[in-house]
Parts: C-alpha cells; sequence; structure tokens
C-alpha cells in the first residue's frame, strides 16, 4: 500500500469516527413511534395507582405527563442511558437493588 | 417409572462429557448428539408424573417402620414431613416444558451442524449441559439446588457466547458474567436467609412452614430473603436493570445457539418465577412488584428495539419485552392469568426460537445482521422469507398462530381481575411489536438491495429449513388447538393457587 493510500484511508478512518449517523425517514419514524409508546404507556400504567388512592392517581398522571412533555425527545436520553456500557449497567443493577430493599423491607417495617 | 425422572438431567450432561472428549471425531459427535437431541423430547413423553428422592431419602412421614422406631418429639414434629433428599417433582407443566425444550434444542443442534464449519465438541458440550441445567432448574423442588444449576446455565450462557466467533462476543460475555458476580451471588443470599429462617431448602417444605406459623414470614428475614431472590430473579430472566445485557446476549450468539439461549431464559423465568409465587405470595406487595417490572420490561423491550439497527439485536429486545406478558401472568395471579402467562412463556420460546433460525439465515447468507446494509433477500428465498414473516405474525400476536391465543388469553384474564389499564398497554405492545417486525421484515427483504451486499453463501442448509418449517408447523397447530397445551397448565396452576 502507497503512502497515498494510507493517507486516504486515515481520512476514511477520521470521516468514519466523526460523522453521525444521518437521520433516515425509517430512524426518524421508529423514534417517533417508540416516543408516543412510552409516553402513552407510562400514563396508561400510571393509571393503575386509582387502586390505592383517586387524588394520588389525578396527580401523580399530571405530573408525570408534565414531566414527560417537557423533556422530549426522551428517546435519545433512553438510548444512550441503555447502551451497552458496563458501567451503566452496573450503576442501574445497583440503583434497582436499592429501590427494591428499601421498599421491600422498609416499607413494610415502618409503614 | 420414575427411575426416567433424573434421566431426564442426567443423560444430556453424560453426553456433553462424551461430546466433549470426542472432539475433533466429527462423525462421531454427529451421530451421537443428534441421537440424544431426538431422544431428549421422547423421554417426558414416556415418563410417569411424580417425585423423586435422590439416595432414596424419602419424608420420614412416607416410611411408617422407621417412624414408630423415633421419639414423638421427632415424630409429631414437621421434621417428619420435611424432604431429607434432593427431590425431584415430575408434573404437567415440567413435562410440557421438558417436552418444547428438547424439540428447541434438537432444532438448535441440527442446525448448527449445517451452519457452522466445524463440528466443535466443546460448543455441543456447551448446549447439552445448558439444556440439562435448566431441565433441573424445572423439576428441582430445592430451591439450592436450583441454584446450582441457575449458575451453571449462565456459566454455559457465557461458553455458548464466547465460541460464537463474533463480533465483540468476548466483550459481551465478561459483561455478563460480571454482572452474573453481582446477580448470583445476591440470589444465593437470599436462599440463605430463607435457610435460617426455615432450616430446610425444599420449597415444599418452605411453604408448609409458612402455611403452619412454623415462622414468621413477615419477619426481616424474610423480607430481605424476597427482596434478594427477585433480584436475582431479575438477572437470571433479563428484566430490567439486566434487559442490555440480555439482549446483548442473544445478538453476540450465533442464531441456532441464541434460539436456545432465549428458552434457557424463559424457562429459568418461569422455574424461578413459580418458586417466587409459592413461597411469597402471602406478602401483599408480592404480585404488585412483579407487575410493576413486567410493564417496564414490556414497555423498555420494545421502545427499544424500534430504534435498533441490528436486527438480532431487535428479535432479542422483542424477546426480552415479550417475557413482560409472562411476568404479567404471574403478577395479576389467578388461575387464568397464571395459565395464560405460562401458555405465553410456550409461545415465546417456540416463535422467538422460529424467528432467531429463520433470520438467522440471513446472517447465514451475508454474514452481516446490519439492516442498512440488506435489502432484497426475498428474491434469494422467497419460501424461507414469507415462513419468516408468518414467525413474527405469531409473536405479534396476530391470529390463528399461538402468540394470538396466550395473548388473548392475558387480556382477558387482566380484565377479570380488574385491571383494564393492563390489558390496554398488553395491546398496544403487541401493536408495536407487529409494527418492529415489518420494519424489520421490510428492511431485509423488501427494500432494494443495496449494491455493496454481498452475498457470502448461495443457499441456505435444507436443515435450517426443516427447523424453521416445523416450528412454523407447531406455532400453527398450537394456536388452532390452544387446548394441547392449556390442558397441561391447567391441573398444575389449579394446585398452585
Amino acid at each position: 500500500m502507497g503512502l497515498y493510500d494510507m493517507i486516504v484511508n486515515s481520512f476514511k478512518e477520521v470521516r468514519k469516527k466523526v460523522v453521525k449517523d444521518s437521520a433516515t425517514n425509517e430512524s426518524v419514524s421508529s423514534a417517533l413511534a417508540a416516543e408516543l409508546t412510552l409516553i402513552s404507556t407510562l400514563l396508561i400504567a400510571a393509571i393503575m395507582l386509582r387502586h390505592f388512592n383517586i387524588t394520588l392517581t389525578v396527580v401523580v398522571i399530571l405530573g408525570l405527563g408534565l414531566l414527560l412533555t417537557t423533556n422530549m425527545p426522551l428517546i435519545p436520553k433512553i438510548k444512550r442511558e441503555q447502551d451497552d456500557s458496563l458501567e451503566k449497567m452496573v450503576f442501574y443493577a445497583i440503583l434497582t437493588l436499592g429501590i427494591l430493599i428499601t421498599v421491600i423491607y422498609w416499607g413494610q417495617t415502618n409503614v | 417409572m420414575n427411575e426416567l425422572i433424573p434421566l431426564m438431567v442426567i443423560i444430556p450432561i453424560a453426553c456433553g462429557l462424551l461430546l466433549n472428549l470426542l472432539h475433533k471425531k466429527d462423525r462421531s459427535i454427529r451421530i451421537l448428539a443428534i441421537f440424544v437431541a431426538i431422544v431428549l423430547p421422547i423421554i417426558p413423553l414416556l415418563s410417569n408424573f411424580g417425585l423423586h428422592y435422590f439416595g432414596g431419602h424419602a419424608p420420614l412421614i412416607d416410611n411408617s417402620t422407621l417412624l414408630g422406631t423415633l421419639p414423638s418429639f421427632i415424630s409429631n414434629s414437621a421434621l417428619a414431613i420435611f424432604h431429607p433428599a434432593i427431590t425431584y417433582s415430575y408434573q404437567s407443566l415440567q413435562k410440557l416444558f421438558i417436552f418444547i425444550l428438547g424439540i428447541v434444542a434438537f432444532f438448535a443442534i441440527f442446525t448448527s451442524f449445517n451452519e457452522t464449519k466445524k463440528v466443535s465438541g466443546p460448543y455441543m458440550f456447551l448446549m447439552f449441559m445448558g439444556t440439562a441445567a435448566v431441565t433441573a432448574l424445572l423439576l428441582s423442588d430445592d430451591i439450592f439446588h436450583m441454584y446450582i444449576f441457575f449458575e451453571i446455565a449462565a456459566l454455559c450462557q457465557v461458553g455458548i457466547i464466547l465460541v460464537s466467533s463474533t463480533k465483540g462476543n468476548y466483550e459481551t460475555a465478561l459483561k455478563y458474567m460480571i454482572l452474573g458476580s453481582i446477580g448470583g451471588p445476591l440470589l444465593l443470599l437470599g436462599i440463605g436467609f430463607l435457610l435460617g429462617a426455615v432450616g430446610s431448602v425444599n420449597i415444599t417444605d418452605i411453604v408448609y412452614a409458612i402455611k403452619h406459623n412454623l415462622v414468621n414470614p413477615f419477619s426481616q428475614t424474610f423480607l430481605i430473603g424476597f427482596g434478594l431472590i427477585f433480584f436475582g430473579w431479575l438477572y437470571a430472566s433479563g428484566l430490567p436493570p439486566f434487559h442490555t445485557i440480555k439482549s446483548s446476549i442473544y445478538s453476540k450468539a450465533l442464531p441456532h445457539s441464541a434460539a436456545l439461549l432465549q428458552s434457557f431464559t424463559v424457562i429459568t423465568f418461569i422455574a424461578l418465577g413459580i418458586v417466587i409465587f409459592r413461597i411469597f405470595s402471602y406478602l401483599p406487595f408480592m404480585k404488585m412488584v412483579i407487575l410493576i417490572f413486567s410493564l417496564i420490561t414490556m414497555i423498555l423491550g420494545v421502545t427499544m428495539a424500534i430504534i435498533q439497527t441490528d436486527f438480532r439485536r431487535i428479535i432479542g429486545f422483542l424477546a426480552v419485552g415479550e417475557l413482560g406478558y409472562i411476568g404479567i401472568g404471574i403478577g395479576i395471579g389467578t388461575t387464568l392469568s397464571l395459565t395464560a402467562g405460562i401458555f405465553q412463556a410456550v409461545n415465546e420460546i417456540l416463535t422467538t426460537a422460529l424467528l432467531f433460525i429463520g433470520f438467522g439465515t440471513v446472517f447465514y447468507l451475508t454474514k452481516t445482521s446490519d439492516m442498512k446494509k440488506l435489502g432484497g433477500l426475498i428474491a434469494q428465498n422467497p419460501k424461507v422469507a414469507i415462513m419468516v414473516l408468518l414467525g413474527g405474525f405469531a409473536m405479534a400476536g396476530v391470529p390463528p398462530f399461538n402468540g394470538f391465543q396466550s395473548k388473548l388469553m392475558i387480556v382477558q384474564s387482566s380484565l377479570n381481575a380488574g385491571f383494564p389499564e393492563i390489558a390496554i398497554i398488553a395491546v398496544l405492545i403487541s401493536i408495536i411489536t407487529f409494527m418492529t417486525f415489518m420494519k424489520v421484515f421490510h428492511s431485509v427483504y423488501l427494500k432494494p438491495k443495496p449494491q455493496d451486499l454481498q452475498v457470502v453463501n448461495e443457499s441456505i442448509p435444507t436443515s435450517t429449513i426443516f427447523s424453521i418449517v416445523i416450528l412454523l408447523i407447531i406455532c400453527l397447530i398450537i394456536g388452532l388447538f390452544p387446548q394441547l397445551v392449556t390442558d397441561n397448565i391447567y391441573p398444575f396452576v389449579a394446585r398452585l393457587i
């Protein structure tokens, strides 16, 4: 391989790293569908709180609706958090364990 | 013929060890592996229902001669009822799942011979050992014994990823092991808390102790035990926060081994889920916790699937998301919902195996799973493309396939239990699953073929097409006659509740 080819190849490598994936019709519609699915399912799931308290349900739904709509687009943020990074996976595993044990142990014995 | 019960575990282990020793003797490996793979689904059909006590140590109450010789403070106590031996319980549910696992294992092994260039003894060992481990998980009535086989199954999964020779497989396997070093020991710790409280690791004994007030089930020991076992269950099943690594595992495995790996996951999910239900169903919040995690699994699984560009990763996320349906069945906790959830588990094993093997043909032909680089492959083999399309219909719950029946039952059970919200979410997620699948199908098969797409292999192996056809036929038969499956599930669920 000549020097010229090596330079050209190195430019191609750099370009691959710098240029972000272009948004296609497919990727945008997918992200939009995911966004709508996420918001609608979370809001519907929140309605289940009516089994505990109606007032709490209204407050949570309004709060959740406000939170979700003001933070749009949500999917890029979620995608960033749900990547294959080991640090993030371990972080969420520990966080879940903490919440689970706190709610089950402390919630049952003190509430 | 209760002697056949332990053989369901012993035969695949012995076969795996032998195949490992026969490495490089390709012909012998092929013959032995195919023979045992055919035998595996047959054994559960021949075996009678019942219990098997390892070492022959039945509970004292079953041995009146010995019981009569013991002092009354033993013969009149719970010790007479407790199980001294590791016990295998073989019932209609175990029969169903071991049969289905045997079928998927057969197709995974059968397909692997034509899709991989070399026949590997260690690779076959891992597949058989994993199959034996999840079979033992299903059969065992001993929670510590379950943990041992759960760890063996996890190690086999890591091994299968390591030998898959796909890009990034080592890194993913290592991450799975690191996360396993969090989930596994915590599960064991939870089991330790139960052992400390009850003095037995036999699940029937633990349930007996709780129901007869021999222990305080609301004590801190039990609560912590529940929390830790539940967390271990999340890891074992790939529920959030472990959904990312689980889908990654599927995408790094070769398609036929991904078909087997997902069946390991679903069966582990069911086996441990039933244990949690049996032991902790007295806790008022147990079902709610399962429901919350199941809903999160469904929502995250499908939303993450839509935005991926690698079709193996998409199926991986969809497979994880489908676990949410099973969890909902367990979480609602009625007879109908549990039957529906377990029925969904059977369907998921079959449809996901079909999709992994079906889309695996694309990977076999092109050596890529990046949808940006794919297109126009319907011209390559239209019949396989149509069968894969029908497999996607089965997963999304389109009639007359099996997925429709189980999802309909889940929706009905949610409505009956007073949770219309769950029914709406279940329908919504099914629609999005359908949409995601159609997106993949369009990208891979229907859009114009990219000019730089190279087809490495010209034709799909006959064994792969055979596997797809048979799995599709099974999905259709179960869809048309769901009672073939539900009749096996219902008696088990009736006893459970």
